[in-house]
């Protein structure tokens, strides 16, 4: 019924009084946020390259890996949150474990997918001007698995913060303690707030990842 | 702890023996059949929104840019935030989650419809031109069944995103099997909060595997056969 | 291999710049006065425990020691687990609520706050924990009607909703079916069986919306809410006390409760009323202030109690 529009006759959706006494609070939000972000996507960034080249060099590995990881994927993030308190309590760890899972998903099969694109041709001219098995994939293969990787990178990036906001419901901080306060006392400015820096954050990384590649690899344009 | 593990799933499996919780309101067939009603409007309504809108972009090759990256900007939405403003805008019950899934579920189905359309050779498009079909007769007996595999590759994305996000219904007071997983976090049960997320994650792998199957029934032979392209994965809850 | 190593320093130049703009934020070192020790305070996810915490909290830090808030955590399933991993220190509660989470349900709360406590105190001292001397201050489970249906029926007690209850849909949390003092109590106490009961929230937004568009005609909420006169809720009396000492009462763990900090915690307890929370939730529901500024001002007013 009206029960919705009733609590906008009561609250603007963005209250600029408290906005503008509310600045700390709502930077240091985002700055929570961001750290957490930033700790997930680097670790399952530096684990995913050992697990991905296993994974393609092994194909016996790769199926259970990735069918592994994508099982974990299934699983909605709230569960895992409030699964892990028992045992890793309440700090920021028990949040990162779930997020530097799915972010394994997406970045080793992105490892995976970009090795296997390299062409043979390139294979059999490293292997003709002498590299080592070693050598070749850390100086041909992985290069060139780069783009696939930026790919990757984006992706986990821009799901990562989505998925922290929920991570206040354990009472981890970013972005969704903004949320979450929004909703509890029935309030819509932190909510509306957090729902925008949420999605700035995010186009703000999405480009300057893109940025990164198109500098660090001119090559890989039209990717 | 491995006697709390161990525990932990001889309760797990009492509670999914129990009468008690297969049956009634809050039974696994009622959460079950909440959860499925939820995601199936959210999806149905979102693909005769998206699907449409991603075809004629893409036949016609228009705003390819802003098609492309709808479904990037899409993963940048908090569906938490989502839910909730939804909520705070329309109320109580389903109506508004499903507004608020649909919205979520839009994005990846555009951009995989509009790359499906594109991907249509131009070769075959002269020739269905050049054998005198008109305009929309092209579009659905020649470049739509080319484009069938990506665009079920699409609804197959957003489809099994949609059903797990539908889990956050039940933070917003809404039914689902998400309802398990809530009503456990405050309960201090924690077998209910297993069983919840063991649920979802089922339905979810279900709902992936049912539509990959639909994807490969209704695709024609000759286009089965081709590559697959590589599959974009979307996590958003 | 150009290539390579401009990525490497791409990546190395982001990484530098984050490092950065993370260290810069970071939070300041603690000033050169020493503290006499560091409590840190717990909450549950409403502004109520919000404001409770810092009242507690800010008290002690007034007096010297360092205190640090984990607040919103969410249910007690969270917050006791976490008194008693000694992630916090000191939360809190209510005598009644705290007594039946710890004895599962078995209805060993009563109406009197100070036997509700000590009950409450053979179950802490197990986890290594303890309460401290309950409040005035209560803050319990309340059932309320709209006026409109208030008058329909000409309520004002809990009993007078034998014979029309079950012409009404009741609303709660999820705990509410198997707490004592929620509908098991409502049905054995009263003999109400209403016409349907809805899973919402404890006394939570949903609760609210439900109200406003009739879904539920009778509702959970809390006797301290801010925000039951503008949502036109009456609240019905319990004629046959049903309902039990949900007083407000700090919870410790032993190793914390020295001497010093159970004195400053039960000096605010004893000046705390039920009208300062009452109070203290509209300035924090209603203004939308902040709850450590609402808490600050208030033990002001009260010279932090010392």
């Amino acid at each position: 019924m009206a029960g919705g529009v009733f609590l906008d006759i009561v609250d603007p959706w963005i209250n600029w009084n408290w906005l503008s006494t509310h600045i700390p609070t709502v930077l240091a939000a985002l700055q929570q946020h961001v750290m957490l972000t930033a700790i997930a996507v680097a670790t399952a960034l530096v684990l995913s390259i050992p697990i991905g080249v296993v994974a393609h060099l092994w194909p016996a590995v790769r199926v259970p890996t990735l069918g592994a990881l994508g099982v974990f994927y299934t699983i909605p993030s709230i569960a895992l949150f409030a699964l892990l308190i028992p045992y890793t309590g309440l700090t920021g760890t028990t949040a990162e474990i779930p997020l530097i899972g799915y972010n394994l998903l997406v970045l080793v099969r992105n490892v995976v997918v970009g090795l296997e694109s390299v062409p043979p041709d390139v294979l059999d001219a490293a292997d003709g001007m002498g590299y080592r098995r070693f050598a070749r994939l850390v100086r041909i293969e992985l290069p060139l698995a780069l783009p696939a990787m930026f790919a990757g990178l984006r992706i986990a990036t821009v799901s990562t913060i989505g998925i922290v906001t929920i991570a206040a419901v354990i009472g981890i901080g970013g972005l969704g303690q903004l949320i979450l306060k929004g909703l509890i006392e029935n309030f819509h400015t932190p909510l509306v707030v957090a729902t925008i820096l949420s999605i700035a954050l995010a186009l703000f990384l999405d480009l300057s990842l893109a940025g990164t590649q198109r500098i660090a690899l001119p090559w890989s344009r039209k990717q | 702890m491995v006697t709390e593990t161990m525990s932990l799933l001889e309760h797990l499996w009492q509670w999914f023996a129990d009468p008690a919780n297969r049956q009634g309101s809050d039974g696994i067939p009622t959460r079950l059949g909440e959860h499925v009603q939820l995601s199936v409007e959210a999806i149905i309504i979102g693909a005769l929104i998206a699907l449409p809108i991603g075809v004629v972009l893409g036949h016609y090759g228009r705003f390819g840019n802003l098609a492309i990256n709808l479904s990037n900007a899409g993963r940048a939405i908090p569906s938490f935030a989502v839910i909730v403003l939804a909520f705070q805008a329309f109320g109580l019950g389903g109506g508004p989650i499903v507004f608020a899934l649909t919205l979520l579920a839009i994005p990846p189905m555009v951009t995989n419809a509009y790359v499906a359309l594109r991907e249509v050779d131009a070769d075959v498009r002269d020739a269905a031109r050049g054998m005198g079909y008109r305009e929309l007769a092209q579009v659905i007996r020649i470049e739509l069944p080319l484009a069938v595999p990506l665009i079920m590759a699409g609804v197959r994305t957003s489809a099994v995103q949609v059903v797990a996000t539908a889990t956050l219904a039940a933070l917003v007071a809404g039914g689902g099997l998400g309802r398990y997983i809530v009503d456990g976090l405050a309960r201090n049960d924690n077998p209910r909060l297993v069983a919840g997320a063991l649920l979802v994650a089922g339905l979810a792998l279900a709902t992936e595997f049912s539509l990959s199957a639909l994807e490969r029934l209704i695709s024609p032979r000759g286009v089965r056969l081709r590559r697959h392209p590589v599959y974009q994965p979307l996590k958003i809850v | 291999m150009n290539g390579i190593r401009r990525t490497v320093w791409s990546a190395a130049a982001v990484a530098a710049i984050a490092l950065v703009a993370v260290a810069c934020g970071a939070s300041s070192s603690p000033s050169g006065t020493t503290s006499k020790g560091t409590i840190t305070v717990g909450g549950f996810n409403f502004p109520e425990s919000d404001i409770l915490a810092q009242v507690y909290g800010q008290t002690l830090a007034h007096d010297g020691y360092t205190v640090n808030y984990k607040l919103e955590l969410g249910a007690r399933s969270i917050v006791v687990p976490a008194l008693q991993s000694g992630q916090i220190d000191l939360y809190p509660g209510y005598a009644a609520s705290e007594l039946e989470y710890l004895n599962h349900g078995k209805g060993e709360a009563t109406a009197d706050p100070a036997e509700t406590t000590s009950k409450l105190n053979t179950y802490l001292s197990a986890i290594g924990a303890e309460a401290l001397t309950p409040s005035a201050a209560f803050d319990g489970n309340a059932y309320a009607v709209t006026k409109a249906t208030a008058d329909q029926y000409n309520l004002k007690t809990l009993s007078d909703l034998t014979g029309v209850a079950d012409k009404l849909v009741f609303g709660a949390g999820p705990e509410c079916k198997t707490y004592k003092f929620c509908l098991p109590g409502l049905t054995s106490v009263y003999g109400l069986h209403f016409k349907n009961t809805l899973v919402l929230d404890t006394d939570g937004p949903a609760t609210r919306a439900a109200f406003k568009n009739g879904t539920i005609q009778v509702g959970l909420v809390f006797s301290t809410d801010a925000d039951l006169q503008q949502l036109g809720l009456v609240v019905l009396q319990d004629d046959k006390h049903m309902i039990a000492a949900d007083n407000v009462v700090p919870v410790i763990r032993t190793k914390a409760a020295t001497n010093d900090v159970t004195g400053i915690l039960n000096k605010i307890s004893a000046g705390l009323s039920t009208n300062d929370l009452f109070t203290m939730n509209g300035e924090v529901s209603l203004q939308h202030m902040d709850a450590d500024a609402v808490a600050k001002s208030y033990l002001q007013a009260h010279n932090y109690f010392s």
